[in-house]
């Protein structure tokens, strides 16, 4: 019972992290390096820039219906600072030259955060109220998994309704599944794109509230082990398929949690060879991923 | 193309003529290879201000030999070629003494080149053998306490003191340091009397969630009596708050690294949680001395200590300045032959010793301190029963 | 293609780009020398390194066209082959106690266990390509890159033979700058022979137009295949020197920073180019190290001027950004350093055809 709980915490972290990245893969085929980094930035929003020990908290106090959308939106804000400055540029540049400008943006963004707070990691009490175990079907389940399991599922109904409800989102679709026809079309490109990059940030903004509240720290690197795990389980959910990267997100922090409970003391350091070897395992028999997305076949 | 190629190399020899080159006086010169950027920073810094304040104290009474200590630095960037770089930067420019990084990963290149150069090294606040003898050579030092002495402590005091029977041990495999808490403490485990383990796993620093090993404690018949913690920052924080948001009480043992207040905010009251410490930061040390540096390195860096690290550095400079004085040189194996005669040589931060089998502390007079409702302060102090000898070190 | 002269008249005709680029590099080594400076010979000796490293990922991805993120884990392979080789008997015994016996007693030169851990990563290169390469494209990256991180979890765990996270100390420092020149050199040279070899030009023609290739009895799992293992070969030997560098190994050297640099400086230099390899290590090394000379500050009395630190960072970031939006594929772009004169007919002899600009450009 608490296993499951666990892993669906976990999974529901990935997913949102592979939602993010597989949202703009979708619309411009760039595999968002910075996407990390976002989470980060949208953490440290909530602090004064200081160097010392001791956090100087700024937004973080707020009360939560401001505090939250507040972090989303200062996620959504610099993901579409990205897109302007920067990613614009690069549209129809090639995959590998996309890849590396956007890695060496979250080196900028990273670094920017090193600056203005040092790398000591700061401290924060976010959402305090949310550090209780709560009572259910008889197991004591931290209240904050119960939440963020449930604002996973909230976030993914309410983005399905959008994608198939909305125009904006029908054009998002249409735009992911063939993006030249689409165009042609009357999608207007600049404006989808920019939409997805608002979303991909509010996205990431929302992990960086769940791991915040989570760990209470906040560290310039503390996006970075998620996104791994993002990135790896938006390519085995099939890249660009919205679907796929939740459940491979999913599935990936279920296998997480499941060998580690599983396996024995002297393997348990071991475990995330096992979770790369399956991995491994899942691309070598479903190269297309999960759930294929249409329009992404590779060439031979 | 060709231009862009000329150009290079232009650039380089250009840059290859802006090295800095140091003048070497009749002065004594300690070479500080430390990171001055980078995630080390946060802990080189501090130790390095301390080791500054204790330079100066030596300087004012009229130096060292009666020369006068200069410092020169190089920044290794918390990496290790840059470490390798800035260890033979400082050794060129004439440092008699090399102190670098706190940690024994990210210390070890530049150690290495200075021991290569024949130069004494110092690492700041290394914890593991291997900062030493043992690992980067004869002529290599740390100035703090084996990381083993500090889970040895917890686990002897909290039997004694606090009457903890049943263990479970929780390890973030990401250093060696944390290693060698668990290690200390699987050392002194089986020497105490009906005291037993009940449980452990492994957790890496920077998992999101450690809640399938919350699970695996909260499954067994009954909460133990003590959770030794061997981690450090910055997933500390996160497996304390974990724990204790999944609603275990055990009293939680921890090593050295977590000690400091900065970061409590994040776990509000927290209760039974135990670190050791070789001087308190909280304005509480039983010895006044050390509340009177507390004040000084607030002068001199116009803020608090933030944690306990910041007086290794202390430490450091004062017996090597003591062996320099007694050898009446500064050459490396006078020095070094001096330091190895100390035994249990008074310092502001506790007795040091060294041996020639081994440069480092394998016992040493802890503070433990107790956070209450979010509270640290000092409540005991414990020294370990017999010193962990080498041959368990090294396993 | 199956023309059996033309072998030796590419050659003839490329020879020209492996010698400019070894000009390059012994003049980097002739500035070190003439410096005199310890420290700067050592900035030098980590250029090497970079190139070793970065030529070695443009074997297999410049010619094959797929990018991989798990290269580095063949120089992690390598460095604690080196050290497994070459560290004294007595050291071994109390950091790596288990090791087999014979490999316990075993003291090579450093040049020698360079050699075998250059083999050692080519086996495993062999192993995993053997697995991995039937895959292609993103799904391929993704596997590297999963195979990486399997070697680091597994060296970062495995106590009794890489002392996991510790650092593993006692591997001779080798500090003169020849070796690393030598090795630099050599994986050039190793470079340019397998991009005119049959192997190398199949391999591109695959990179560009996979039907047509496939369809002229291309076999390109096996091209891909032997530039796998080529290049795991050169990965191998450059961490195998890394280590004899600093006299260090440690797992996390050998992860994700250090792939992300390497393959920055590799699509920055132009990634389908080997000029642009070199080009894209020296020039990137460079900036590097002129924005640290900054940041270290040049003292007046007692204050020092400088940048502040992680300034330079943030520099280096936005330096490669504007390169790649002004030049999306890199300095080099596809082309390679030639003498005027020896320009032939057809631009990109080395580089094969050049491959179509993708999507579009408004």
């Amino acid at each position: 019972m608490q296993t499951l709980f666990d892993a669906l915490s976990l999974g529901s972290l990935y997913a949102l992290g592979a939602l993010g990245i597989a949202l703009i893969f979708g619309v411009m085929r760039l595999v968002n390096f910075a996407h990390g980094d976002v989470i980060s930035f949208s953490v440290f929003a909530l602090l004064w820039p200081s160097t010392d020990a001791v956090a100087l908290v700024f937004a973080g106090d707020l009360p939560w219906f401001l505090l939250i959308p507040f972090v989303l939106l200062m996620g959504a804000g610099l993901s579409v600072l990205c897109e302007l400055i920067i990613f614009r540029r690069f549209r129809g540049a090639n995959p590998a030259t996309m890849m590396i400008a956007s890695f060496a943006l979250g080196f900028v963004i990273r670094y920017f955060l090193l600056m203005l707070f040092s790398s000591r990691p700061k401290s924060i009490s976010l959402l305090p109220a949310l550090s209780q175990p709560v009572e259910i079907l008889g197991a004591r389940i931290p209240l904050l998994q119960v939440i963020t399991i449930v604002a996973t599922i909230a976030i993914l109904f309410a983005l399905t309704a959008f994608l198939k409800r909305t125009r904006f989102g029908l054009e998002m679709r249409a735009a992911a599944e063939n993006f030249t026809m689409a165009r042609m079309l009357g999608v207007r490109a600049n404006r989808v794109i920019m939409g997805a990059f608002a979303l991909s940030g509010a996205l990431a903004a929302a992990i960086g509230l769940i791991l915040a509240s989570q760990t209470g720290t906040a560290d310039i690197q503390m996006g970075g082990a998620v996104m791994l795990m993002a990135f790896i389980a938006t390519v085995i959910g099939g890249l660009g398929s919205l679907p796929g990267a939740v459940l491979a997100g999913f599935l990936l922090g279920a296998a997480s949690v499941v060998m580690q409970t599983l396996l024995p003391i002297d393997a348990r350091p071991f475990r995330d060879a096992f979770v790369y070897g399956a991995v491994i395992l899942v691309l070598i028999f479903r190269p297309q991923g999960l759930i294929a997305a249409p329009g992404t076949k590779e060439r031979v | 193309m060709k231009n862009l190629s000329r150009l290079t190399i232009a650039l380089l020899s250009c840059t290859a003529l802006a090295t800095p080159v140091f003048a070497e006086g009749d002065k004594i010169i300690v070479g500080f290879a430390t990171a001055e950027s980078g995630f080390m920073q946060a802990y080189d810094k501090p130790a390095q201000d301390a080791a500054m304040i204790r330079i100066g104290e030596i300087n004012a009474a009229g130096g060292l030999l009666g020369k006068q200590i200069e410092v020169v630095t190089a920044d290794t960037k918390t990496d290790r070629a840059e470490g390798a770089k800035a260890g033979l930067t400082v050794v060129d420019a004439g440092a008699d003494l090399v102190v670098v990084s706190c940690d024994y990963d990210f210390g070890a290149p530049a150690a290495l080149a200075a021991e290569s150069s024949g130069k004494i090294s110092f690492f700041l606040c290394a914890e593991s053998i291997k900062a030493g003898i043992q690992g980067v050579g004869p002529h290599s030092f740390s100035a703090s306490v084996l990381a083993a002495v500090q889970g040895a402590t917890m686990a002897e005091w909290s039997y004694n003191k606090k009457n903890a029977r049943t263990f479970y041990r929780l390890l973030d495999t990401w250093t060696e340091y944390n290693k060698g808490i668990c290690d200390g403490f699987d050392y002194m485990l089986p020497k105490l009397e009906g005291a037993s383990l009940v449980g452990e796993d492994t957790f890496k620093n920077e998992d999101a969630s450690i809640a399938a090993q919350i699970t695996r404690i909260k499954s067994l018949p009954a909460e133990p009596d003590a959770i030794m913690l061997c981690t450090m920052m910055p997933g500390a924080v996160s497996a304390i708050k974990q724990i204790r948001a999944a609603g275990i009480n055990s009293m939680i043992l921890n090593g050295s690294g977590v000690d400091g207040s900065y970061w409590l905010s994040a776990v509000p009251d927290l209760s039974n949680f135990y670190v050791p410490v070789q001087g308190s930061i909280y304005g509480d040390d039983p010895n006044p001395d050390v509340t009177a540096f507390n004040a000084k390195y607030k002068a001199a860096t116009g803020g608090d200590p933030s944690t306990q690290y910041v007086y290794p550095g202390y430490v450091m400079i004062d017996v090597w300045a003591k062996a320099v004085e007694r050898a009446g040189t500064t050459e490396t194996t006078a020095v070094v032959a001096e330091l190895e005669k100390m035994n249990a040589e008074p310092t502001l931060f506790g007795p040091r010793t060294f041996t020639a089998e081994l440069h480092h502390q394998n016992s040493a007079k802890y503070l433990i301190v107790d956070t209450e409702n979010g509270k640290p302060g000092v409540v005991d102090s414990w020294t370990i029963s017999a010193p962990i000898p080498v041959a368990d070190l090294m396993k | 293609m199956t023309d059996p002269n033309k072998p030796a008249s590419v050659a003839r005709r490329t020879i020209s780009t492996p010698l400019i680029l070894t000009a390059i590099l012994i003049a980097l080594a002739l500035i070190a020398l003439a410096s005199g400076s310890r420290p700067f010979n050592q900035t030098v000796i980590d250029i090497f390194l970079r190139v070793i490293l970065v030529v070695g990922l443009y074997i297999f991805i410049g010619n094959s066209g797929v990018m991989s993120f798990g290269h580095i884990g063949f120089t992690c392979l390598g460095g604690y082959a080196a050290a497994w080789l070459t560290m004294p008997p007595m050291m071994k015994q109390t950091l790596l106690p288990g090791l087999p016996n014979w490999l316990m007693q075993l003291q090579l030169p450093y040049w020698a266990g360079a050699l075998i851990a250059a083999l050692w990563a080519a086996l495993w290169a062999a192993v995993f390509g053997k697995i991995l390469l039937r895959l292609s494209g993103i799904a391929a990256s993704i596997a590297t890159f999963a195979m990486l991180a399997m070697i680091n979890t597994i060296y970062s765990n495995w106590e009794s033979v890489t002392a996991a996270t510790s650092s593993v100390v006692g591997i001779p420092i080798v500090r003169t700058i020849w070796p690393y020149l030598i090795a630099a050199i050599l994986s050039v040279f190793i470079a340019w022979a397998h991009a005119i070899s049959r192997a190398g030009l199949a391999l591109r023609a695959a990179r560009d137009e996979p039907t047509a290739a496939a369809a002229s009895g291309v076999d390109i799992t096996k091209e891909r295949l032997i530039a796998f293992v080529i290049s795991g070969a050169v990965m191998g030997m450059g961490g195998a020197l890394f280590a004899h560098s600093i006299g260090v190994v440690t797992p996390d050297t050998f992860y994700l920073t250090l792939t992300f640099t390497s393959l920055s400086m590799l699509v920055v230099g132009g990634i389908g180019s080997l000029s642009g390899a070199v080009l894209g290590v020296v020039i990137l090394s460079s900036l590097i190290q002129a924005l640290r000379w900054l940041e270290a500050g040049v003292t007046v009395g007692s204050t020092t001027f400088g940048i502040p630190n992680g300034l330079q960072e943030i520099t280096l970031g936005i330096v490669m950004i504007v390169i790649l939006a002004f030049r999306p594929s890199g300095i080099m772009a596809n082309s390679e350093l030639i003498w005027p004169r020896a320009r032939p007919e057809k631009p990109d002899e080395m580089s094969g055809t050049t491959p179509t600009q993708q999507g579009v450009t408004k």
